[in-house]
């Protein structure tokens, strides 16, 4: 079955924490400072360490497949960050189909938002969907 | 108009060949994939067991198609690309944009990467942007283009990549 146009994906609650941020930066083998270092973040005009832009791609990635399943291949996801996600703060995923097509084109837009307002928005292009 | 020496210097490197080919450490593997999923909470289940990925039309494991940035990602004493973008970085921080945060990803997946495959990869400047201000400070956009290829040289993945560096406010 191919999703409708409109269709709302559930939405998912990522808590983030210090051991998140890190967590993802070395399983991205990002080093930069800013995503582990809390005086380095400061004294880049950071309050705190904040989640890099390669564990935001993946979680966006993970979000829309966990909803769309393994037949799907995601073949472009374009992503647009905002506020950061830092320590103690929450961000909750929530999506929507935006195209359908009978060839199972899927493309879904996303939106990470946290306390500070989006972190993320963009879009994931999928096919494969509805064989 | 007024002129922005240090943009004109920047931009000249869009005139910069392509790096050389930066190649990923290790072919795809699953510790690095298992690692990958379990940081991001991953559970699809074709990314660590082959009849799952099998039955969904693989040929075996495969990796979350956004992670494809990270396989040829430097280490702690191994350089990553040197480029046009890696140049013009490194002038921004000289004069001050010491500051990076990266505000735009694109990555265009021509297929799935499976267990085995050893990926490199060519970057290259696309665009600087003319100072701007923003909400975090002072500074400029750098883009750059990414092409991922397997070991035949087949294109695999692609990458558009956008940064601002910048001089962070004065904190109140």
């Amino acid at each position: 079955m191919l999703p409708d146009v409109g269709a709302a994906l559930p939405e998912l609650v990522v808590p983030i924490t210090p051991t998140r941020i890190v967590a993802g930066a070395i399983a991205s083998r990002d080093y930069q400072d800013v995503h582990h270092d809390v005086p380095a973040a400061r004294a880049k005009g950071s309050p705190d360490i904040f989640m890099n832009i390669l564990t935001t791609n993946g979680y966006v990635g993970r979000y829309v497949t966990d909803w769309a399943g393994p037949q799907a291949r995601i073949v472009k996801i374009a992503i647009r960050l905002g506020v950061p996600n830092y320590p103690g703060d929450t961000m909750t995923l929530t999506g929507s189909v935006i195209r359908s097509e009978e060839d199972g084109t899927v493309e879904v837009a996303v939106r990470g938002a946290n306390g500070l307002g989006d972190h993320v928005t963009g879009t994931v292009m999928l096919k494969g969907l509805g064989q | 108009m007024e002129t922005d020496p240090l943009y004109e210097k920047v931009s000249a490197h869009l005139a910069d060949p392509p790096s050389d080919p930066v190649p990923a450490w290790d072919p795809v593997n699953q510790p690095m994939i298992r690692h990958w999923c379990d940081a991001m909470g991953d559970e699809l289940p074709i990314y660590t067991d082959a009849e799952a990925a099998r039955a969904a039309g693989h040929p075996d494991v495969v990796a979350p198609p956004a992670s494809l940035q990270a396989w040829t990602m430097p280490g702690l004493r191994t350089r990553g690309f040197q480029d046009g973008t890696t140049r013009a970085q490194a002038e921004l921080v000289d004069a001050g944009y010491a500051a990076v945060v990266a505000t735009n990803c694109e990555q265009t997946y021509h297929r799935y990467l499976t267990l085995g495959d050893h990926l490199y990869a060519v970057s290259k400047l696309e665009s600087v942007s003319t100072r701007k201000q923003t909400a975090l400070g002072e500074g400029y956009f750098l883009t750059s283009v990414t092409e991922y290829r397997d070991q035949h040289g087949e294109l695999v993945g692609e990458m558009s990549f956008r940064t601002l560096w910048f001089k962070p406010k004065e904190r109140a």
